[in-house]
């Protein structure tokens, strides 16, 4: 716990050196959430409800999901695939302590500053619609979107690793990594809300693990989702953190495999 | 009690090691790689070619040969980073591709070209997290920190990002950070590229003085000769993946250099080429400073020669051939 907390920390600080980089992101989310709210205000119209929301709920959707997709995401393919690439992955395989654990607390400790400011510059748009921004106070709706949060942001970090580790075999991710988080953000009903498709669309998502690092944590806010369906959705995040750390551990081992093969 | 059992076991032990690389080869342009992509012969190189030796406590190796002649592979094999395809490698009693966690806190490995600071912080960061991750109780970090930043005199830069240091400064940090755990065992890969004279002078002091004072083996590699002739009493020469050499420097030079330098300074007018060839093959010359080779057991005769010879003779200095000049002439024959 010690190491995790002492990588943690040297990271948090390599962060606040970049300071300006930290803040210019902000401008950029900032206004893409704007246009997300102009996009549906322009939408709506005169309609009342589009895919049972009313405009104020859809506008309260699109800031509490972006807060939450604030908290989840990361930065860490390109980091695993660098080190694998640049052959720096082999300062790692000499050192008393797992390549997997060093490289999560390391993203850890560099997203939590640019997290924090994330949370912060999203708070600040909610309190530029407080007028139109839906409060939820329920105790038990408040404690499930922790939790989904908390295993959504392990469920991100996994990906994000797996990918980095396909640098084994290819020279660059960016493509896939591009790819796959255009995927990602379809499925969690980052562009829309997903009930806007056809049903076998939501069922397909409800099973993949993307939807509950957006639309289920932001419906469940709006009380447009059940409880029930909250409980089984932590469940669902749960075996696919099983099966992607499953995958890891496969990919890991061949991956290593082939990085001694051409002598890096 | 036979005498073999009383034998003290040696601390890095290597027998027929070897190691191949899998390759392609990619035809030119886009119709080759259409067809690599399809179709790819597989290649073999041998990177190390059965190699034995073995290395006792508190020896400090100097590893030699060219580029890709298989230095950096043996030394990986020996860190754990590659399994070897063939033969056997214990070091500390351990065997490295195991990767355990008790022969990991037992060594280190310093390459010249990869570093393990964090280059946007200050070095002193990179040591705490070292300090977690081989789990060093606090007492003994700060007693090891102070002693190594003493040694490499490092206090002063201690809060300056990695990132702004120079070169020299940033290799004496990176080997700080690889001794904070007191390994027993350490490989310095090219521990001095890039340095200048001074810088590299001073990496190499430390070195000299943390194995005589720490009684640590050390393996080094290196392409400058200079760090080889004042730190290593016995060299491993390794050419392309065989060792063909294992045994003292002294000794090497002795085998290979069949010559001796005379440098001869002339004063007033100087001399003309005519004049000095007559007393054996000119390795360098201008008019006032002359450098003549001779065989071993002429050179004095040689000089006795050219002090009685009516030439302007200032000076006579009678040098052994660069060890340089004796590794080139292993290489190319």
């Amino acid at each position: 716990m010690k190491k995790f907390l002492t990588i943690v920390k040297a990271f948090w600080q390599r962060a606040l050196t970049y300071r300006f980089t930290v803040l210019a992101y902000r401008i950029g989310e900032i206004g893409e959430t704007l246009a997300l709210i102009l996009m549906w205000s322009a939408i709506y119209g005169g309609q009342k409800v589009i895919g049972g929301l009313t405009l104020q709920e859809m506008i309260t959707y699109i800031l509490v999901g972006n807060f939450f997709n604030a908290i989840i995401r990361n930065f860490l393919s390109s980091v695993v695939s660098h080190d694998i690439k640049d052959g720096r992955l082999s300062m790692f395989l000499i050192r008393p302590m797992s390549y997997f654990n060093y490289i999560l607390s390391r993203e850890i400790g560099r997203i939590s500053l640019s997290t924090l400011m994330s949370v912060l510059s999203s708070m600040l748009i909610i309190i530029f619609f407080i007028n139109t921004f839906i409060w939820n106070f329920d105790v038990a709706y408040f404690l499930i979107i922790v939790a989904m949060v908390i295993l959504a942001f392990v469920v991100e970090l996994f990906l994000s690793y797996l990918i980095g580790l396909i640098s084994f075999w290819t020279d660059e991710v960016d493509g896939i990594y591009a790819t796959i988080d255009r995927i990602k953000k379809f499925f969690s009903g980052g562009y829309f809300p997903i009930n806007l498709l056809p049903l076998m669309f939501v069922q397909v998502s409800f099973a993949l693990p993307f939807a509950y690092s957006f639309f289920v944590p932001a419906q469940l806010y709006l009380k447009k989702l059940d409880l029930s369906v909250g409980l089984k959705g932590l469940l669902i995040q749960i075996v696919w953190i099983l099966i992607l750390y499953g995958i890891i551990k496969i990919v890991w081992g061949r991956g290593l495999k082939r990085y001694e093969g051409v002598g890096t | 009690m036979r005498a073999s059992e009383l034998k003290i076991m040696a601390d890095i032990e290597v027998k027929n090691l070897s190691r191949t690389y899998e390759y392609y080869r990619k035809q030119q342009g886009l119709s080759g790689s259409l067809k690599s992509f399809f179709y790819r012969e597989k290649l073999f190189a041998e990177a190390v070619k059965s190699i034995s030796f073995s290395i006792e406590s508190g020896e400090l190796i100097g590893f030699l040969g060219p580029n890709g002649a298989g230095k950096t592979t043996t030394l990986k094999m020996l860190s754990g980073i590659l399994h070897p395809t063939g033969g056997q490698v214990k070091v500390l009693g351990h065997i490295p591709s195991e990767r355990e966690k008790k022969y990991q806190k037992q060594f280190a490995l310093v390459m010249g070209q990869k570093n393990q600071l964090i280059q946007d912080l200050p070095a002193i960061e990179t040591f705490i997290v070292n300090k977690e991750i081989y789990e060093i109780s606090d007492k003994e970090f700060k007693e090891n920190f102070n002693e190594l930043a003493d040694l490499f005199g490092i206090k002063d830069i201690l809060d300056i990002q990695v990132r702004k240091l120079s070169l020299g400064q940033r290799m004496k940090c990176e080997l700080v950070a690889a001794l904070l755990h007191k390994p027993k065992v350490l490989f310095l890969d090219e521990p001095t590229i890039g340095l200048d004279v001074v810088a590299q002078k001073n990496i190499r002091d430390f070195i000299k003085k943390y194995n005589r004072e720490k009684k640590t083996t050390i393996i080094l590699t290196s392409h400058y000769m200079e760090d080889i002739k004042e730190l290593c009493e016995r060299v491993i020469i390794i050419n392309l993946g065989k060792i063909i050499y294992d045994g003292k420097l002294d000794d090497l030079i002795k085998k290979y250099a069949t010559h001796k330098l005379l440098k001869v300074v002339f004063n007033g007018n100087g001399v003309c080429r005519e004049e000095v060839e007559k007393f054996g093959e000119i390795d360098e010359f201008n008019p006032y400073i002359c450098t003549i080779k001779t065989k071993r057991n002429e050179a004095k005769n040689t000089a006795i020669a050219l002090l009685s010879s009516n030439l302007p003779v200032d000076d006579i200095i009678i040098d052994e051939i660069d060890v340089d000049d004796v590794i080139r002439q292993i290489f190319n024959s």
